[in-house]
């Protein structure tokens, strides 16, 4: 390697020891490693900095990324940021107590939380800016998550080096309150300011470390969509109040965003409640509106059948634990008789995303116009149960439908419990005619 | 999370207009077709008319061909033994027959620039005319909303995915639309929305007649021009079937690229080639083993 090719790594290697060391010297190791004994450039490099008393871990290994463009298994990504919040939390790993740090980062592009599983090692303070080298991702709830571990290094950086959009610098986390609607709830907020009207309420007793304690939980609705509540205190909340809660905070329970508020919360009456009983009837949501925040309450989907999964049509349990049996055999209690049932698992695509949405034997039996009796009697004639799946494919394929149910989310993507189903072709001459007329009228 | 792949709706006159593939650089990752409004599409949801169906394998290894058409275009079909359920279904088809199909795309390279798709079918299902006019519907919404999103695309300096999030688009299509626009240069906007117009005006009663007399019309021009014409169309097709033989050297078709370079020499130009294989095809004169190969019969 030429001289010119080889300054940046001379640099970088200074970098590395704190420029300590004459450039010079740190030239004449690295040409001998590459040159004499014709290792590679990342072993030369590493071996050179080792050799010189620096932690070779520093060295610039993997790519410098944005953090929206993290994903959830980087291996070793380096990343520029500004610390929004940094907190320090004991814990206790194998037997020893050891301090980490926890919190945000933020650049131009996104805000990712971060987890220092070293507090002595990095010196994180809120509003720093820091290069950090060698992290690695995780997923969690969906999103990356970034981990500071024995590998990793920080440098500080200018304050200016990163410069953060407005808005940015105050996050849900830890800066004023967001106001929003049912349909921007996302699993992390805190000091939500909502409005909301009361679907219902029940109030039951809990054993908590602290002694017992009576939370209020029930259904809110706004004008996009439903969500579960928990009152952790007693706001005197009725069916049919208009609320206004300031302060409320969200957790996610298998995706769906949940609304939290205890003492600290404050709520308040409306002076206009929000109109109607219609609020208590789904709304209409589409398939990457419900995966941006995870999961939703009772949602209308429409969208088209595109596939019918294997174990949909006629199936057998185990009675004992309900799974599925499998040529006679129930995974945890072995050779049993299955208990017949009907089920489907569709998937259920709306052009703009997909979710799979799981149909009981009672919905199962009114959207094919099949019973159970009548699948057993067809897969006893044909001697083979799958005859059942085939005619909910000819049933269901293809077909425009509107399902409604909770919306969850797992690693394999968002599931609707189908609590409804209806399949819909819809006139298209009205609305064609209208579309034209809107296209014609626009040119 | 693991999500599935998007059925994009989108028409035959967009999809075969594509020549923007991307690969997948990780093992088992998933390859895209960029459309040229934006679309990122690995799966397509289709509903149309199958008119020609053709089993070009053997009873054993089966390869089905076949062509659907919507209001604007062709989609081109291919399914064989790793697809045992579509290739099950499409082999009860007696053609023309309403289908709607869920399928993977799939392209052919025959050189560099040229690119050509289809789709290899997941699932075939025979349908109603309700719902290809349902379909017809959406996939004009669908393909209003790209538009649209290229619309604003060029408004922006440079466009990005983060301003066309900022807007609405979701996550795929802001992705799709800054690729299109880097790729397709000077898309003319226009044509995709004349393009959906014909096919709102196909859903309408009170267009089909009016399109009908404009055939009625063109009917009525001068015959003798239309006579000397239909002698220069088979003589050109006498050429190019002549030219096909010529190249199909090794029995598996003559490569479309070679037949172009070929009819160039006796003075005929891609446009017109394409013409006269399409009448090939519907004669029934030749077919295509192959995208990009062309055999006779």
């Amino acid at each position: 390697m030429e001289k010119e090719e080889l300054t940046p790594h001379v640099s970088e290697i200074s970098r590395v020891l704190g420029n300590k060391v004459d450039e010079e010297q740190i030239w004449k190791e690295l040409d001998t490693y590459l040159n004499l004994y014709r290792v590679s450039l990342e072993t030369a490099k590493r071996s050179v900095v080792r050799k010189l008393g620096g932690d070779p871990n520093a060295l610039t290994k993997g790519v410098q990324k944005p953090l929206a463009q993290l994903g959830p298994a980087e291996q070793s990504v380096d990343i520029l940021a500004k610390v929004l919040s940094a907190n320090r939390k004991e814990i206790e790993l194998n037997g020893e107590t050891k301090t980490i740090i926890f919190g945000l980062l933020a650049d131009e592009s996104a805000t990712v939380p971060y987890t220092a599983w070293d507090a002595d090692r990095f010196q994180f303070n809120r509003g720093d800016v820091v290069m950090v080298r060698n992290a690695y991702t995780k997923e969690w709830n969906g999103q990356p998550q970034l981990n500071l571990g024995t590998r990793a290094t920080i440098e500080s950086m200018d304050k200016d080096a990163v410069k953060l959009p407005e808005g940015m610098e105050a996050p849900s986390y830890s800066g004023g309150p967001t106001t929003c609607k049912v349909a921007d709830l996302q699993e992390g907020m805190n000091s939500v300011s909502i409005t909301v009207k009361v679907l219902f309420v029940d109030s039951r007793k809990l054993e908590t470390p602290t002694g017992p304690k009576t939370v209020f939980s029930g259904m809110a609705a706004d004008e996009t969509g439903k969500v579960q509540f928990s009152a952790w205190h007693d706001f005197n909340l009725k069916k049919d109040d208009t609320v206004i809660i300031k302060g409320a905070y969200v957790k996610s329970w298998r995706g769906i965003p949940q609304l939290n508020f205890g003492e600290r919360a404050e709520v308040g009456r409306a002076k206009v409640p929000l109109q109607g009983d219609d609020l208590a009837k789904p709304r209409r949501r589409s398939v990457p509106d419900i995966e941006r925040v995870g999961g939703a309450v009772d949602a209308l989907v429409a969208g088209v059948i595109v596939d019918i999964k294997k174990g949909s049509g006629l199936i057998f349990r185990c009675p004992q634990c309900n799974r599925l049996v499998q040529k006679g055999l129930c995974r945890l209690h072995g050779k049993v008789e299955g208990q017949p049932d009907l089920r489907i698992k569709a998937v259920l695509d709306d052009g703009l995303g997909a979710l799979t949405a799981v149909l009981n034997k009672d919905m199962t039996e009114r959207l094919v116009g099949i019973n159970l009796e009548e699948a057993l009697a067809q897969a006893r004639d044909a001697m083979n149960p799958e005859v059942v799946r085939e005619k909910v494919e000819e049933r269901l394929l293809a077909k425009p439908v509107e399902m409604r149910g909770n919306v969850t989310s797992d690693e394999y993507g968002l599931m609707m419990i189908v609590t409804d189903a209806e399949i819909k072709v819809p006139e298209v001459r009205n609305e064609a005619a209208a579309l034209l007329a809107e296209m014609e009228g626009a040119q | 999370m693991i999500t599935r792949e998007i059925a994009w709706r989108l028409f035959a006159g967009e999809y075969n207009s594509s020549n923007l593939e991307l690969k997948g650089e990780a093992e088992r990752a998933p390859t895209y077709i960029v459309s040229p409004l934006g679309a990122l599409v690995n799966r397509v949801f289709i509903v149309g008319v199958l008119t020609d169906l053709e089993n070009i394998g053997s009873g054993e290894e089966p390869l089905w061909r076949a062509r659907v058409s919507d209001p604007t275009g062709t989609f081109y079909v291919s399914s064989g033994q790793y697809q045992p359920e579509a290739t099950a279904a499409l082999s009860k088809i007696e053609p023309p027959a309403f289908v709607a199909i869920v399928g993977k795309t799939r392209t052919y390279s025959p050189g560099e620039g040229t690119m050509y798709v289809s789709i290899r079918p997941e699932k075939v299902v025979l349908v109603d005319a309700r719902l290809r006019d349902y379909w017809v519907l959406e996939t004009c919404k669908a393909t209003l909303r790209r538009i649209e999103a290229m619309t604003d695309a060029k408004e922006m300096a440079t466009p990005t995915i983060e301003e066309l999030l900022k807007l609405g688009y979701p996550k795929e299509l802001a992705d799709g639309v800054v690729r299109s626009f880097e790729h397709y240069k000077d898309l003319d906007l226009n044509k995709y929305r004349s393009m959906v117009l014909d096919a709102l005006k196909y859903l309408l009663p009170e267009y089909q007649i009016e399109a009908e007399g404009e055939v009625a019309e063109n009917a009525s021009a001068p015959e003798e021009i239309e006579e000397a014409e239909a002698e220069s169309e088979e003589e050109k097709e006498e050429k190019v079937l002549a030219i096909i033989s010529k190249l199909d050297k090794g029995g598996k078709g003559a490569a479309w690229d070679e037949i172009v370079d070929e009819v160039a020499k006796v003075g005929m130009d891609k446009g017109a080639l394409e013409e006269v294989t399409n009448s090939l095809l519907d004669k029934g004169m030749i077919y295509e083993p192959v995208l990009g190969k062309m055999k006779r019969i």
